[in-house]
């Protein structure tokens, strides 16, 4: 059939008057001061000549509350928001999917049908309004927004009929092989503004210095002949930060063998070696996550991911991806596991201040606002996790402006694995000589090629595919149960691993060096629409792939398999013993480069630090004369208030997992603790935690990493978890990792947690680092400005819990309890909040004592193992004055305290943050037991009780209403 | 002989796990099928006692939650599906599975199976909700209610909100369809009012049958409730448990439905033997 003259079908379905997002389109505008009525309409659009059957819209629309072709004309503006070219559309997709079902027509090779949202606004109001709200709902990067009035609706016959089709105008598309007997100049500016195009035009930034464009140089030299396009493309994106760590891993000063392997890797070697018999781990640093024992049976695996520069230009999309992105690190795990919990965390802006922060120095192209960021990187982590069917229990937020121009998104993923499939041991795996690459999952389109491009070239001009991209977490949730509950059992494949950044050239490049070659054959890569050159598609980041090494004998039925369960594979290669990385390209060789120089020719780049501590004087101002207010304002500040709108959006509970959940206690106070139980049928329990104190890093970046370590252990550890087996996590988000000042305090971070780890015995399992977390740009009146993220570590912990019954969750369980704080407080505000509220940094940031903290630990496990201790909260941000009144929130009960044995100013003595602390409360029958526990242990100090009463009461210092604190501490992101 | 149950799986169901888990934890044995080995095989159902469908985000609830997936076993199994139910058998379908329930027209079933009398759509906050509620059970003659008076489960789901015009409502009532009704910590109907009521939902509906009661559509979530370790006062119970000395059972609240459905096969067995 043509399809090119065919006249497209717009299906319009019109939802009841009372629909839940019409109303949230209604409370916006309402924010804006205008009365709207408004309607919501889902559309479909397809040239595919089926989609004009009755039978296909009556499939798409409730009868009961929804009514097809129907649109009333009753509305002042109509705005109607659809996906630009190329841009995932899930629902499209979904649509497609039903109209094949529909037209008893296989429809491989037909138009699909794209989706869009039209909303039909009645309002006093004028467009700009309208304009307003489009912005505050949609993305200008990958959406298409149109108004009309209803007198141009009226005149046009409705709203435009719009077919976001992909168009791309590549003639022949070839290889072009790239000339590298050129200067110096000439080689800077084909790594800083990549190849040339025939056209003069440059195809996008490379990232490869002089210093490694000279060693391709000298290698297509020694070779005899050009290089092509797509080996510099394969050999920029192997020897890429993101790719290699270079910083992690040149030499830096004195440290030869560079930080990574110097301190974090040497950490966990140590650990394991004193450890022997009793070691944990079982796979770390090697695999797409770090995977230690759970049971007899079965191994845990985690993994946390950073994705911020995307989150930065589309949040929903970041997000989204980023999630579902760490959930295939886990699929790609060993043989492959099962993803059982999600993790997030979000570094943002104050969500309810507009800096004004733009890209241009005309200041036309202006940041998203804070509140968009976190509304959509909230939104994606949501979308991914739920439809996938993970649970998401733990997570944190943390604030500080200097997030506005790049948020930090981690998102993390525990999975679970038998240690043993098939008679072999789960973690391993090994592509081997004449096993055939497969790559199942989703077709490779222009996503995600040399990150994100602002092209915004209009809709009729066969407009580019955006390069920004938005996970499809169906397609991914169909192959990963073909992979995890099913066809992993099988034995079917080899080696299996996951296509993230750099697509296929990672994924292949990788498992190719167990094998010692390949031979692709780019050709047979199946696309989302025509027109891609060779180098594209073997770097794009295309979402939902995997790609494995099967024997050439079970590569028929595995496909087929995969076809059963609606999931895409094809063969696109082999794995060979070559020696060589080799691509075809119809019947021409395109790419030859030896695996040595693929993977290890990138020539080292030494390193250079200098280190100056920050921070201020100590302040010096009058204590406060009362304190029930300050605490009530510590309580409403945005790293101490509530984020349980988070967590009820967030499924905690799928799988039937949760044990200890996001929100603990009747006062329902968001905790920074989870624990699961992921086998249904084993009473063991995974605990999870994290900590991180970026403004630290104003002061000291060494109290910055021992403090958010520290949090992350004490926190597993209050929750009541073995510290026998405990692993970590870093995640290093830094800045201007360019300057010697920024190395240095990196440095600085580095060799404290190596030796923080080896004295807590927790072993570093899993790590990665995002280096140049800057945002380079103009304020409101064009002048350049530069917003760096502080130098941030996130550490995450994973811990196994023999049973669960022995989890301990932070809310007080009875009046007539006593309280102690285990741990000694000291003159340690220096970059805490209650500084950062009276507007000081101070310079006394907490000190970590691993001496003391670890002989703590060691004697709350065995108290924990006996059951002594009936609630406990870890005190963190904002000291002991918060942590009791989040513990009287989650109780609902009053708490009789007395904090004379801290021997400081009561200010001082309520908000410092001096780590190595835990609140704890104990029932009167255990009390015995539990100071016994504790005998010896200086800094183990009773302070009072728990009270039938509806105060916070601190003796000589404070006595407020738990209302009010409880009212203060969920205020603020209330409205979110 | 005990009875069997088929849990469907694929395109994004994603509680199967935990369903079957339910349903075995109660005595029975059951299989884990992919929807579309039901559609090569669908003679299959003939082997089996329960159907469940759990819940999960099948097709992303794109076009409405639960709309396409009942679309495709609406085109490709309807007749066997009807067959199905006209047996003595048991259906459920928890979340998801009560919404493609919903849209396949196997519940409330005013006139037939195979219309769609009601809907389950965007909750009115439009946002997804996980939260624990509670529900009171309206009508215990259903087999799979029997003797429960209020379940304290967790209900997440972005499209639980039952709306129906006033007449199927009336219907719906005068038929004693309306299985169960959210209920605030009073124990008085949440009267729409939210977090009680999480969606929004019509009459605070949070699950109705088909005229037999056979058939339950029910949007909290029983398997996710069924064990005391589950529970969100789960700490508070276990710590009241162990200052009075005594083992905390098991067993919560959402087991006693697939229990129910135990028990429901295992007398008939009797009655025939």
């Amino acid at each position: 059939m043509d399809f090119e003259n065919y006249m497209p079908t717009r299906i319009e379905i019109l939802a009841h008057k009372d629909d839940g997002r019409a109303k949230s389109i209604e409370s916006i505008l309402e924010s804006m001061d205008v009365n709207a009525s408004v309607q919501a309409v889902d559309v479909y659009t397809s040239e595919n000549p089926d989609a004009a059957n009755d039978a296909f819209a009556k499939g798409l629309a409730n009868p009961v509350t929804q009514r097809v072709n129907e649109t009333p004309e009753d509305f002042t503006w109509a705005l109607e928001i659809g996906y630009l070219p190329g841009v995932t559309d899930n629902i499209g997709h979904t649509a497609t999917e039903l109209l094949a079902l529909t037209s008893n027509d296989n429809l491989n090779g037909g138009e699909p049908v794209y989706s869009s949202r039209l909303y039909l606004i009645k309002a006093n109001t004028e467009k700009e309004t309208i304009e307003k709200l489009s912005r505050v709902i949609s993305n200008k990067l990958i959406q298409r927004i149109t108004i009309k009035s209803l007198d141009e609706y009226k005149k046009d016959g409705g709203m435009d009929v719009v077919i976001p089709k992909v168009k791309l105008d590549n003639k022949g598309a070839v290889a072009d092989k790239v000339d590298l007997n050129i200067s110096d100049d000439e080689l800077t500016e084909i790594g800083t503004r990549g190849i040339a195009n025939q056209d003069g035009s440059r195809r996008g930034p490379l990232g490869l210095s002089l210093h490694y464009m000279k060693a391709i140089q000298e290698y297509f030299k020694k070779e005899g002949r050009p290089a092509t396009d797509i080996e510099i493309e394969t050999l920029a994106q192997t020897w890429s930060e993101h790719c290699k760590h270079t910083i992690f891993a040149s030499p830096i000063d004195d440290v030869a063998d560079g930080l990574y392997k110097h301190y974090i890797k040497r950490a966990t070697k140590e650990i394991r070696e004193e450890r022997g018999e009793d070691d944990i781990c079982v796979s770390v640093f090697s695999d797409n996550a770090g995977g230690i024992i759970f049971d007899e049976d079965h191994l845990i695996t985690d993994k946390v991911e950073t994705h911020n520069s995307p989150s930065a230009l589309d949040p929903f999309g970041g997000a989204i991806t980023g999630i579902v992105g760490v959930n295939r690190d886990c699929i790609g795990f060993g043989q492959g596991a099962k993803p059982v919990v999600n993790r997030y965390g979000f570094c943002l802006a104050d969500p309810r201040k507009k800096p004004n922060y733009f890209r241009d120095k005309d200041c036309t192209d202006a940041l998203l606002p804070p509140s968009n960021i976190m509304n959509g990187v909230v939104a994606g982590v949501e979308a991914g996790g739920n439809c996938s069917g993970i649970p998401t229990p733990s997570g944190f937020v943390y604030f500080d402006d200097r997030f506005a121009g790049k948020p930090l998104v981690f998102v993390g993923t525990i999975g679970l694995i038998p240690r043993m499939i098939n008679g072999n041991p789960g973690h391993e795996k090994k592509a081997r000589p004449g096993d055939k690459i497969v790559m199942a999952g989703g077709r490779v389109g222009a996503d995600g090629i040399h990150g994100a491009t602002f092209s915004s070239v209009a809709l009729d001009e066969g407009s580019p595919a955006t390069a920004v991209q938005i996970g499809d977490p169906i397609t991914q949730k169909k192959m990963s149960d073909a992979i995890i509950k099913e066809i992993r059992d099988k034995g079917w494949y080899s080696a299996i691993t996951d296509n993230g950044a750099g697509g296929l050239s990672s994924s292949v490049g990788e498992m190719a060096e167990q094998s010692g070659g390949f031979l692709l054959e780019l050709d047979k890569v199946p696309l989302k629409y025509p027109g891609l050159s060779p180098w594209e598609i073997w770097i794009s980041e295309s979402q939902e792939r995997m790609t494995m090494a099967v024997p050439p004998e079970n590569t028929e039925k595995l496909i087929e398999f995969f076809a059963k369960r609606g999931v895409e594979a094809t063969v696109v290669g082999t794995y060979t013993d070559s020696g060589r990385a080799q691509i075809s390209w119809q019947d021409d060789v395109i790419m030859d480069l030896e695996m040595d120089f693929l993977h290890d020719g990138n020539p080292e780049t030494p390193l250079k630090t200098t280190f100056t501590r920050g921070g201020q004087a100590e302040p010096d101002f009058a204590e406060p004369l009362s304190y029930e207010q300050i605490l009530v304002d510590m309580m409403g500040r945005l790293n101490i208030c509530s984020k349980e709108f988070i967590s009820t959006q967030y499924d905690h509970n799928v799988q039937g997992s949760a044990v200890l959940g996001p929100l603990q206690g009747k006062g329902r106070v968001y905790a920074e603790a989870s624990v699961s139980r992921p086998v249904l049928s084993s009473e063991k329990g995974v605990v999870l935690s994290q900590g991180l104190f970026p403004r630290y890093s104003d002061i000291d970046t060494a109290a910055m990493a021992a403090a958010g370590l520290d949090m992350a252990v004490r926190n597993a550890v209050a929750a009541g978890v073995d510290f026998a087996q405990l692993a970590l996590l870093d995640n290093f988000c830094w800045c201007s990792s360019d300057e010697p000042e920024r190395l240095g305090q990196l440095k600085r971070a580095v060799e404290t947690i190596y030796e923080m780890a080896v004295k807590y015995q927790t072993p570093f399992i899993s790590g990665k680092d995002s280096m140049f977390n800057d945002f380079k740009g103009y304020d409101e009146n064009g002048k350049a400005i530069k917003v760096s993220a502080p130098p941030t570590l996130l550490v995450s912990s994973i811990g196994v819990i023999p049973h669960v019954n022995r989890s301990i969750s932070i809310a007080p369980k009875a009046a007539g309890d006593c309280v102690y704080v285990l741990g000694a407080t000291k003159d340690e505000l220096g970059a805490s909040e209650y500084y950062d509220q009276l507007g000081y940094v101070g310079n006394n940031v907490p000190e970590t004592d691993l001496h003391q903290n670890l002989r703590l630990y060691k004697l709350y496990a065995r108290a924990s193992r006996d059951r002594l201790i009936a609630s406990a909260m870890a005190v963190g941000y904002g000291g002991l004055g918060v942590t009791l009144a989040k513990k009287a929130i989650a109780g609902q009960f009053g708490l009789d305290i007395d904090l004379s044995h801290i021997d400081l100013r009561k200010d001082k003595a309520l908000f410092s943050e001096s780590t190595g602390r835990i609140v704890v409360t104990v029932s009167p029958q255990n009390k015995k037991a539990f100071e016994k526990n504790f005998k010896g242990f200086e800094d183990c100090h009773y302070i009072g009780s728990v009270a039938q009463s509806e105060n916070l009461f601190i003796r000589d210092c404070l006595k407020t209403d738990i209302r009010d604190l409880e009212e203060a501490y969920k205020a603020p992101l209330k409205n979110f | 002989m005990t009875a069997k149950v088929i849990v469907l799986s694929g395109y994004g169901l994603n509680c199967e796990e935990e369903t079957l888990h339910a349903f075995k934890y109660s005595g029975l044995n059951g299989d884990i099928v992919h929807i579309n080995d039901l559609i090569d095989s669908p003679e299959m159902l003939d082997n089996y006692d329960i159907l469940a469908i759990p819940g999960g985000f099948s097709y992303g609830d794109d076009t409405g939650s639960g709309n396409a997936f009942a679309q495709k076993m609406k085109l490709a199994l309807m007749d066997d599906l009807k067959k199905f139910v006209e047996r003595d058998t048991l259906v459920i379908g928890i979340c998801n599975g009560c919404q493609i329930l919903v849209n396949l027209g196997l519940v409330p079933a005013l006139n037939a199976y195979g219309e769609r009398d009601v809907a389950v759509t965007y909750n009115a906050s439009a946002r997804y909700q996980c939260r624990w509620i509670d529900i009171k059970i309206e009508h215990a003659t259903s087999p799979w209610l029997k003797d429960i008076e209020t379940l304290h489960i967790p209900v997440a789901h972005g499209e639980g909100r039952f709306m129906m015009d006033d007449s199927t409502l009336e219907d719906l009532k005068f038929n004693g369809q309306v299985a169960a009704r959210y209920v605030n910590e009073g124990g008085h109907y949440a009267d729409m009012a939210f977090p009680a009521n999480p969606n929004g939902s019509t009459f605070d509906i949070a699950a109705m049958t088909d005229k037999s009661g056979r058939v339950l559509a029910i949007m909290p979530h029983p398997e996710r409730g069924m064990f005391t370790w589950q529970r969100d006062d789960y700490a508070e119970l276990k710590d009241q448990a162990q200052r009075d000395g005594v083992e905390l059972s098991d067993d919560s609240d959402g087991i006693v439905i697939f229990k129910n459905a135990a028990a429901y096969f295992e007398m008939k067995m009797k009655k025939s033997a």
